[in-house]
């Protein structure tokens, strides 16, 4: 009888978002397999000159397609370049192109959608509509469409890149936008005088941001897959600039004969974009109100 | 009283738009608030007290409100006209507001001490060091005990009590001139409502401010207010100095309302309600919006609302709108 009731209020989880994190991510133990893998690509992308054994564009033709050898570790392609350097290499253009187009997605979208959501009426509507425009693309078809118009290269690979992932972006930020900004706490910002900018970015952006790093994890998985499926079919990176998506395609000529031409490079998005899921899969219990208190227990 | 107001409402109108029609939510609301002192506004849920407040803040939402009429004086300007800008200046500055629910007043993703200090960092342009210190001592001032150790906490480690003094160290950082508080004790325990209270009380005399306390506890009222403004269906009925009111209550609602405070020191098996209900907005009587309810009411009371008229035998601080009681317009008995 003399056991104390709890209030209600006493034991909400702690809120500081790097600790929900780790807890998310001790719960569902692949996400830190995912990070870890990511984190060996992310070295080996900074390290390539030193990882590499031969130059990636250096051809050497007396010893094209050989198989894996002490000298060449996987093997070389059609032109006798080293695969082992070129995927090393590769790394580093998939990575780059993938993280720059989905930050520059991440920004431009979370803008629109709070913007929208946040001022809410005819302007939410008309951007909105505007975004839903641009989902209804597949978003390879409308990477495509941008780089065929405006030929190939990196930067516009990162431009239709960011392009077709920007409206994901604006729908995942509008949504707690619109839920946050009637609570009470804004009402308040509101009768201390807080200027609309102070309070999108101070107050309503931290309570958000858990849903939009889900999403950007999620989204780089895909970035890097558009980027290798447009060098695959010619509109990426110009050869012999080594990138995963160009080297699946250039040993798709052979590939009845010499089948790890292709497979090497498949193998390794295969492995970033399996790394970035579960990475995506452990953040997403921090903010799927349905996956809180199921696990852990 | 020589002083001039700190603050004047002079017919203040308030509207709202219901299925594409202004409905006025207050009408003709006029008071003057004199440095230091403490007006408590009361009467039921619905009755415009948040209103009032919250078009004296200007937040009144604009799609679907809007400030109709009436003059808001102060520091020589009138409110409804300033610019946005011009009026988040005075907002959370020199004219502040603290609200019922101290439980999620906060934001749950922000420390207290970065909530309190960046008050100080938008109106008075501090450095973060300079902020936090000022954030910490003014935190010290409403008895946050060791403070300097809760600066870096999360709003859900305090308790409501705890919140609420947080939220009173945000509204006063800046020492406004105004403090308009809604409510803020009706979502805490009795005895953490009384110490909220005094420390409301104290704060007030320490910088001067005066105080627009809105409450429908009568209780709470006779013990923090200087003044008592008493509002029913979108008006002031009558307002008067608290002891006159408590003592010689005119207008019928507030004698209704005194009736139907449960009282300790008499035996009672029911407590005295006020029979009907408040009329809805958009059907507001055309002559005396209490007539329906009340029992005095004569032909006149169904034709026309009556003024806000000093009530006879008391000085004009005391004033209400009845045709019966105050007027002395021929039907007075």
């Amino acid at each position: 009888m003399t056991a104390v009731a709890q209030s209600p209020d006493a034991a909400p989880p702690p809120r500081s978002a790097f600790l929900q994190l780790v807890r998310a991510f001790n719960a569902n133990k692949t996400s830190w397999v995912g990070l870890a893998t990511m984190a060996i690509v992310l070295l080996v992308a900074i390290f390539a000159p030193l990882l590499a054994t031969h130059d990636p564009v250096e051809q050497n033709i007396l010893d094209k397609l050989k198989g894996p050898s002490a000298e060449y570790i996987l093997g070389t392609d059609s032109f006798g370049r080293d695969i082992w350097s070129r995927v090393v290499y590769g790394a580093r253009i998939s990575l780059w192109i993938g993280t720059v187009s989905i930050l520059i997605a991440m920004v431009v979208g979370s803008v629109i959608g709070m913007i929208a959501g946040y001022f809410g009426g005819k302007l939410d509507i008309l951007v909105m509509q505007a975004m839903d425009v641009l989902l209804s693309f597949p978003s390879l078809i409308l990477g495509l469409m941008v780089v065929a118009m405006m030929g190939p290269s990196i930067g516009n690979l990162i431009f239709a890149i960011a392009l077709t992932a920007i409206p994901p972006f604006a729908r995942i930020a509008r949504a707690p936008t619109v839920s946050v900004k009637e609570r009470d706490y804004i009402e308040a910002c509101r009768a201390l005088g807080y200027s609309h900018p102070r309070i999108l970015t101070v107050h309503i952006l931290p309570n958000i941001f858990p849903e939009i790093l889900v999403m950007g994890s999620l989204w780089l998985a895909t970035a890097i897959r558009v980027e290798a499926s447009l060098s695959f079919i010619g509109l990426g990176v110009r050869p012999p600039t080594p990138t995963w998506g160009s080297m699946i395609r250039e040993g798709f000529e052979n590939i009845l004969d010499t089948a790890w031409l292709s497979l090497v490079p498949s193998v390794a998005i295969l492995i970033v974009v399996f790394a970035l899921n579960m990475i995506g899969d452990g953040l997403r219990d921090v903010v799927d109100p349905k996956l809180k208190g199921e696990r852990g227990g | 009283m020589v002083e001039p107001a700190v603050l004047s409402v002079d017919g203040l109108t308030t509207e709202f738009r219901i299925a594409g029609k202004w409905h006025a939510a207050v009408r003709d609301i006029g008071f003057e608030l004199a440095r230091n002192e403490t007006l408590a506004l009361v009467g039921e849920s619905g009755c415009g007290k948040s209103i009032t407040a919250l078009s004296i803040m200007g937040l009144i939402p604009k799609a679907a409100g809007r400030v109709a009429k009436g003059r808001i004086l102060f520091e020589g300007r009138n409110l409804p006209e300033l610019a946005d800008d011009e009026m988040r200046k005075i907002r959370g500055d020199r004219i502040a507001m603290i609200f019922q629910e101290p439980m999620t007043s906060l934001n749950p993703v922000l420390t207290i001490g970065f909530q309190v200090a960046e008050v100080l960092r938008y109106h008075r342009d501090l450095g973060p060091g300079e902020a936090r210190a000022q954030a910490l001592d003014i935190l010290d001032q409403v008895k946050i005990p060791s403070a300097r150790d809760r600066l870096d906490d999360y709003p859900h480690q305090f308790s409501g009590g705890m919140r609420q003094r947080v939220m009173i160290a945000m509204a006063l950082a800046c020492q406004p001139r105004v403090l308009l508080a809604d409510e803020p004790t009706t979502a805490l325990d009795v005895t953490i409502q009384a110490q909220v209270l005094v420390l409301l009380a104290e704060l007030k005399q320490r910088y001067g401010m005066s105080m627009i306390f809105i409450s429908h506890n009568l209780g709470v009222v006779a013990t923090i207010a200087d003044r008592v403004a008493v509002m029913y269906a979108g008006e002031i009925v009558e307002i008067a100095p608290v002891g006159e009111l408590f003592d010689r209550p005119t207008h019928p609602y507030t004698e209704a309302l005194l009736r139907s405070i449960p009282r300790v020191d008499r035996t009672s098996d029911a407590l005295v309600a006020i029979p009907g209900q408040v009329p809805p907005i958009s059907r507001m009587p055309q002559g005396c919006r209490y007539a329906p309810r009340c029992g005095l009411k004569q032909p006149i009371c169904e034709r026309a609302g009556p003024p806000l008229e000093p009530v006879p035998g008391s000085g004009a601080t005391h004033r209400a709108r009845c045709w019966v009681r105050a007027g002395g317009t021929g039907a007075a008995a």
